[in-house]
């Protein structure tokens, strides 16, 4: 991938030394801004395809960055947090950010995620008939799960929420996003379906459903699905 | 401070005593003997229609002294002396002209009905006279409440009002939790049993108990508008029915006082919280902030010098890899003393949600991923567990320190195991490692703040990991223990309710499947 730049907008010199290095290993052109203003005014003239942003700037929460970004693109945006609160994390997701990482990070964890986010920008899954991850392939087009080639049943909601999950994966999709997309606007408070259906679906497709690889919890905030 | 109950400083009133009766007839029965004896001596030069008018002023100034009855008196005492002493036969109470018989009926009526009209104008005279005082007393008492600035000053301020009328008597009874309250002792019928006090605070409606001598004493409730304020305790004659409305606008002022005085205490205690809230969370997030940045700086850098392009030579690998750990190590500590600090600065807010523990779980073991690497890791019975409604980012927080101690203190190769298992009501957990386990007369301790389970030994940590899993836990209604099973190893149990879960409708059967 020799033409995705990546915006860093982080104030902390050091850290956005890290982070260049980091991505600059991968062979990625980085640019970098201090701030919200800074940024927006870099997203212009670079047009990048993946930014990473710090949500504590000086001048403005990150979600006002991530507000006037979605206005005139759809790159991906992976943000960067001391932990904070999980409502916050879900503010920002909402807000249109793809994926969160918690400070301190590790490099290897941060290349990953860029990655999948880089993938993801470039052509989406569910657009693909195939998707293979682990021992499972499931075929989009002729409605097919197959573990070690063995065909897996799904019933028709775990079908869509793995359709759901795969065509976004490295992306965090919140409770929210998930319950509307499967269940429709009046899904409500029926959280616990969602959890439940994950479980089913890691139950059928994971190697050890306790340790999940490729259906991820965020706690408190969503699922991410990882390939 | 003062004590709320107040004692009456006066003695108790008592019913008017007999000898007062008697001496308002013997009054009657004096004016009237005095006035025959005054006019007697000038009975040839008096007329009798004059005497008839001396007789009356007589009687005016009985009813002015002593009112009604004592008029009455007078009245009857005057005709029969007039008679006796200054008709003809003098000296008997015989008539001898039918003339004389209509004075004596004329002078009847008219001194009885001058006689009752200038009773009742002396009582209506007394009775505005007192209504004045009341009305001042109450006005004062309105003023003296709205300026009240403690409940002990409320009190004060009715025993000072009831004491306007000398024929009655007050106290104020406030609920225990307003103030210490000593069993009111003294016979001056003012003590009522505890179990009425609460029948009428609980009821809400006013009570009477006889008292001797045509005394009562009322009980009446102050009932507030979202709760029962305490009493009011009233001792007065048993047949002033006028005194009743008075009460009970006395009850609503002094229920409106406590009131103020209530609200205004939970206002200020509010703003204080909410200012002390505010500032604490201000506090929090600037550390956390603050500390994280350089941490992850520090982390990052270190990181980075391991996974570049070129390998390290050996010493200095060696050296990265610790700056990083200890980096890691350090940012654990700080948000563990943050946890902390959340959980212990007043209500632990839970967001409960009905969750699987296997995917709570889950999550933990991936955030341990590094701190576990190489280690054996039993789980068992987790996917049989029914939904818990549980917080479930403060629940992960507890696995992850159980199994992160669990690994700290038991050797590499010994294995860890998370079990689960069905206690009636409850879920219990059980973090389980094969070290040395828990020091035997520090079970208990091991949960307090700041406290660690082997002091000596060189693992770092500062003891807060289990004090968060036991605030944790018991927020959720659970408990936690720590013992040594008997096959070895330490043991860290806690239990969660399981609770009602929500209902789950299975999917109607329909597979997408289509056979190839």
């Amino acid at each position: 991938m020799p033409d995705a730049t990546v915006l860093v907008i982080e104030d902390e010199r050091q850290i956005r030394h890290v982070v260049r290095l980091a991505l600059e290993r991968e062979g990625l052109p980085v640019v970098e801004a201090e701030s919200c203003a800074g940024g927006l005014a870099e997203a212009g003239r670079s047009r990048p395809d993946l930014v990473i942003l710090d949500l504590g700037l000086p001048d403005g929460d990150g979600a006002r960055f991530i507000d006037a970004f979605r206005a005139w693109s759809s790159a991906p945006v992976l943000v960067l947090s001391a932990r904070s609160t999980e409502h916050d994390k879900i503010g920002v997701l909402d807000a249109g950010a793809d994926d969160y990482l918690t400070k301190p990070f590790a490099v290897g964890e941060l290349q990953a995620r860029v990655r999948a986010l880089l993938r993801r920008g470039r052509g989406r899954l569910d657009e693909e008939a195939i998707v293979r991850f682990g021992d499972v392939e499931v075929d989009f087009s002729l409605r097919e799960v197959r573990r070690s080639g063995d065909l897996v049943k799904l019933t028709p909601i775990e079908f869509r929420l793995l359709g759901l999950l795969v065509g976004q994966a490295g992306k965090v999709m919140t409770h929210r996003q998930l319950l509307r997309l499967v269940w429709g606007p009046d899904a409500g408070d029926n959280s616990h379906y969602l959890r439940i259906y994950v479980g089913h679906l890691r139950h059928k497709l994971e190697a050890d459903p306790a340790r999940p690889r490729h259906f991820l919890t965020e706690t408190g905030v969503g699922y991410r699905f990882r390939l | 401070m003062r004590h709320p109950i107040l004692m009456p400083s006066v003695p108790a009133p008592s019913p008017p005593a007999f000898p007062v009766v008697l001496r308002r007839y013997g009054l009657a029965v004096g004016v009237c003997g005095l006035t025959a004896a005054l006019i007697f001596p000038f009975q040839p030069a008096l007329d009798l229609p004059n005497t008839v008018m001396l007789f009356l002023l007589a009687v005016v100034v009985v009813a002015v002294l002593a009112g009604r009855g004592a008029a009455v008196l007078a009245s009857v005492l005057g005709v029969a002396l007039f008679d006796f002493l200054f008709v003809p036969p003098r000296f008997s109470l015989e008539v001898s002209h039918a003339r004389h018989l209509l004075t004596f009926v004329v002078m009847l009526v008219v001194s009885l009905v001058v006689g009752q009209l200038t009773a009742g104008l002396r009582v209506q005279a007394t009775e505005a006279a007192r209504r004045e005082r009341l009305a001042r007393a109450l006005y004062d008492l309105a003023r003296e409440l709205a300026g009240a600035m403690s409940v002990p000053q409320v009190a004060e301020a009715v025993e000072r009002f009831l004491l306007v009328r000398e024929d009655a008597r007050g106290r104020l009874v406030l609920p225990a939790d307003q103030g210490p309250t000593r069993p009111f002792s003294g016979d001056d019928g003012l003590a009522v049993p505890d179990q009425v006090l609460q029948e009428v605070m609980a009821s809400g409606n006013s009570t009477r108990l006889l008292r001797s001598g045509g005394y009562c004493c009322d009980v009446l409730p102050l009932s507030g508008s979202t709760r029962n304020r305490g009493a009011l305790l009233v001792l007065h004659r048993a047949d002033d029915t006028g005194l009743a409305p008075l009460l009970e606008a006395l009850a609503a002022l002094v229920v409106t006082a406590l009131e103020r005085l209530h609200f205004v205490a939970v206002a200020q205690a509010a703003q204080l919280e909410a200012v002390s809230e505010r500032l604490r969370s201000t506090l929090l997030s600037a550390l956390s902030h603050d500390v994280r940045t350089p941490l992850t700086a520090l982390y990052g850098l270190a990181d980075s010098m391991l996974t570049g392009p070129q390998p390290l030579p050996e010493e200095a690998r060696v050296s990265a890899v610790a700056i990083r750990d200890q980096a890691f190590r350090l940012n654990g500590m700080v948000g563990n003393l943050l946890d902390m600090a959340r959980l212990r600065s007043g209500r632990v807010e839970l967001r409960r949600e009905w969750q699987p523990v296997e995917e709570v779980v889950g999550a933990s073991l991936k955030l341990l991923e590094s701190a576990l690497a190489g280690r054996a890791l039993r789980l068992e019975g987790l996917g049989e567990q029914p939904l818990l409604e549980i917080d479930a980012v403060l629940m992960e927080r507890v696995f992850c320190n159980l199994l992160e101690n669990a690994a700290k203190y038991s050797p590499v190769e010994s294995p860890i195991v998370l079990s689960t298992h069905d206690a009636g009501d409850l879920v219990e957990f059980r973090v389980t490692n094969g070290g040395v386990g828990f020091p035997p007369d520090r079970l208990e301790q091991v949960f307090a703040l700041f406290e660690r389970g082997q002091p000596e030994e060189a693992v770092a940590g500062m003891g807060l990991g289990l004090a968060i899993c036991r605030t944790i836990v018991e927020a959720h209604g659970g408990q936690i223990r720590a013992f040594n099973p008997p096959q070895g190893g330490g043991c860290v149990a806690f239990t969660l309710p399981k609770g009602n879960p929500p209902p789950f409708e299975i999917e109607a059967a329909g597979e997408v499947q289509i056979d190839a």
